[in-house]
């Protein structure tokens, strides 16, 4: 198993260094066209073309020979040396830094209620399939599950923010994190995301639960004579933390992929999502970069966590090694 | 300690160990409630082997889940009956109670070994944990005692397999497995529902040993569930034949096996097959049973119903030998059961 480990590292390295190498290759692609149409204007204004291809290749680094270039590129990524962000004003990774504590504000909770009642409604569900609860929380599985989390932000906001009054529209990045403050600015966008995520953790759970609950080992169990949560907890849910562990880990990247943008911006907090919004806006090449590696980075370590959870989970997979 | 108990049992009159009276089950389904079981009546004693026989779709394995309320409930539902552990209604005691009975005093071994242990889990931490729901002891103690019950089901190098994972045993060797883990609280009743049915021939063959001498060590009776009349001949005691979740026939496995009386044991009987060959396949279906014809549940297969056969209730058994009986009008008054054996040995060459 440690092997095993040891291998799946080294597939995240390798991965890691392919992705870094492409987008070298893009940004090399960028460059030239720059330099092209920097000839080309130099050209048009009566200028030296060549004499401006000069300039702004010194200027960027680019007469150097192509494999420094490469190597300096990827020492500069391995050293957190990701480049000055001109439209903050501060180099990339400070601006990074700055930005990572308000995307943890709500994916920490948003993690800890998604798993909680995610797990125990889907479990309870299962255990107590076509009961009322269950057609209940399969319904408002369905709603959570459907309604756009955007549009759905913007409506609570509407409601809770500006006809009640209840929360505050702007978010204020100055509160204390733990503050009565923030937890009340915090309060909509995280269950905005958690309607959704516990929806279909609710419906995963549910279905591998229904899945172990119907097995023959869980009715082997009951005829062992295993009390009812006993069956639950280490013949139901046990297994069943196999396959959930990995759609867990999978939506945990779409929350840092694609739901923090949303949220981020129709709520203004001032995290990786807005980060990376306002860099495309303002065409902040290295910022872009830098964020969008940051998601690579946690898209690797992702799957990398979800076969070591695997691995650790099953006793079933092979290594390899044995 | 056996002749202690039999003398027992005689002083309690002859009260048997499990007795169900009247079972009927109905299961929730799409098209309304399906009757599996109705109204099935038999007994098993001390130490002897009750066969429960029927195709497919008889109610055989309900039966023998509903004992024990191992059936999910709903869409399972009770609709009467007794189930009686020396002379206790197991249908009627809480989840508590009935869980201080499964596994101690009854036990079950399931028809797909692939599936009956958990993956997760070690072999040995299943059987501890089937020793340990019973009996407060050490894990150290539950090992001891589950390596002797691994020994004793033939599993070889038990100390070394004790950690093992059932991905790493043959479908064989897991069955023997379960069947360690059924005897960890030395249970007075075995269900065995088809143990053999997913496993090939030979290992069948040494599957069926190995309850046959278990069963003389731990003094225990079995209840097993097959469609294999070779299982049937090899270990049962006294045999009860159903169909479409009623009893046909009853009797102890001479008399079923030499003069079958029911039309339709005479059919599954009358190309006895040797072990390991499924029921021969007999023309037509099972009836509808979420609304079963009246009459007799067996007749639009048999070959000698009468008019009366599609009236009325099930005929009740009746007595054919000694301890035989048959549902059939052919054994009731009026009725000739001649007329049924001499349709059966017209297709003997020798008859
Ligand atoms: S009762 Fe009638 S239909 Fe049923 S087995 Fe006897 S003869 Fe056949």
């Amino acid at each position: 198993m440690r092997w095993y480990v040891a291998r799946r590292l080294l597939w995240a390295v390798v991965a890691t260094f392919v992705i870094l190498s492409i987008t070298w290759a893009l940004l090399y692609v960028t460059e030239q066209q720059a330099l092209t149409s920097i000839q080309f204007q130099a050209a048009v204004s009566g200028g030296d073309a060549e004499a401006a291809r000069a300039a702004y290749e010194q200027q960027r680094g680019l007469d150097r020979p192509l494999w420094r270039q490469y190597a300096d590129y990827m020492t500069n990524m391995a050293t957190f040396n990701w480049g000055y962000s001109t439209s903050r004003g501060q180099p990339v990774t400070a601006a990074i830094a700055d930005a990572l504590p308000y995307t943890m504000m709500y994916s920490v909770p948003w993690t800890i209620l998604t798993v909680a009642f995610g797990l125990s409604i889907g479990l309870y569900s299962a255990t107590h399939q076509y009961s009322r609860f269950d057609y209940a929380a399969t319904f408002l599985a369905f709603f959570g599950y459907a309604i756009p989390n955007f549009w759905f932000g913007i409506v609570l906001l509407v409601l809770f923010g500006v006809h009640l009054d209840l929360v505050p529209i702007v978010f204020d990045p100055d509160a204390p994190v733990f503050s009565l403050a923030n937890a009340r600015q915090l309060v909509l966008p995280v269950f905005v995301l958690t309607t959704g995520s516990i929806a279909s953790l609710t419906r995963y759970t549910r279905a591998e639960a229904l899945e172990y609950v119907e097995a023959t080992f869980t009715k082997t169990a009951k005829a062992k004579g295993v009390s009812e949560r006993r069956i639950l907890l280490l013949h139901v849910l046990r297994p069943a933390a196999v396959p959930l562990s990995t759609i867990l880990v999978a939506d945990l990247l779409g929350l840092f992929i694609a739901s923090s943008y949303l949220v981020e911006v129709v709520f203004g907090i001032p995290g990786l999502g807005q980060l990376s919004f306002k860099a495309i806006q303002n065409q902040d090449t290295p910022l872009v970069l830098a964020t969008t590696l940051v998601g690579v980075f946690i898209a690797v370590v992702g799957n990398l966590l979800q076969d070591i959870a695997y691995t650790v989970l099953d006793p079933r997979i092979d290594y390899g090694d044995r | 300690m056996s002749q202690h108990q039999r003398g027992a049992t005689e002083t309690q009159q002859e009260l048997s160990l499990l007795s169900v009276r009247d079972l009927t089950v109905e299961f929730e389904t799409d098209r309304g409630p399906l009757r599996a079981v109705d109204g099935v009546d038999f007994d098993v004693e001390r130490g002897e082997t009750v066969c429960l026989v029927g195709e497919s779709g008889s109610g055989k394995t309900v039966t023998a889940e509903t004992i024990t309320k191992l059936i999910r409930m709903p869409p399972g539902r009770i609709v009467r009956g007794v189930a009686e552990l020396d002379g206790r209604d197991l249908l009627s005691l809480s989840e508590r109670d009935l869980r201080a009975i499964r596994g101690d005093r009854i036990a079950h071994v399931f028809q797909d070994p692939q599936h009956a242990l958990n993956h997760c889990y070690t072999v040995g931490w299943q059987i501890r944990e089937a020793i340990q729901v019973h009996e407060d002891v050490s894990d150290a103690a539950a090992r001891e005692r589950a390596l002797t019950l691994l020994n004793q089901v033939g599993i070889p190098d038990a100390t070394t397999r004790y950690d093992d994972y059932p991905h790493e045993f043959s479908g064989g060797m897991k069955q023997r497995i379960v069947v360690a883990m059924a005897l960890a609280a030395t249970p007075d009743l075995l269900i065995a529902d088809e143990p053999t049915t997913a496993l090939d021939v030979t290992i069948q063959a040494q599957l069926l040993d190995l309850l046959e001498s278990i069963q003389t060590e731990y003094d225990m009776a079995i209840l097993l569930i097959t469609h294999d009349l070779g299982v049937v001949a090899e270990l049962a005691d006294r045999v009860v034949v159903l169909y479409a979740g009623k009893v046909m026939e009853r009797g102890s496995v001479y008399e079923v096996f030499d003069t079958p009386a029911h039309p339709y044991t005479q059919v599954l009987f009358d190309c006895l097959p040797g072990r390991g060959r499924p029921l021969r396949s007999i023309g037509g279906t099972l009836p509808d049973l979420h609304d079963p014809p009246p009459g007799c549940r067996f007749a639009s297969r048999c070959e000698y119903a009468r008019k009366e056969c599609h009236t009325g209730d099930q005929p009740p058994l009746y007595d054919v030998a000694d301890a035989q009986t048959a549902s059939c009008v052919y054994y009731g008054p009026g009725g000739d059961p001649d007329a049924l054996r001499n349709g059966q040995s017209e297709g003997d060459p020798d008859g």
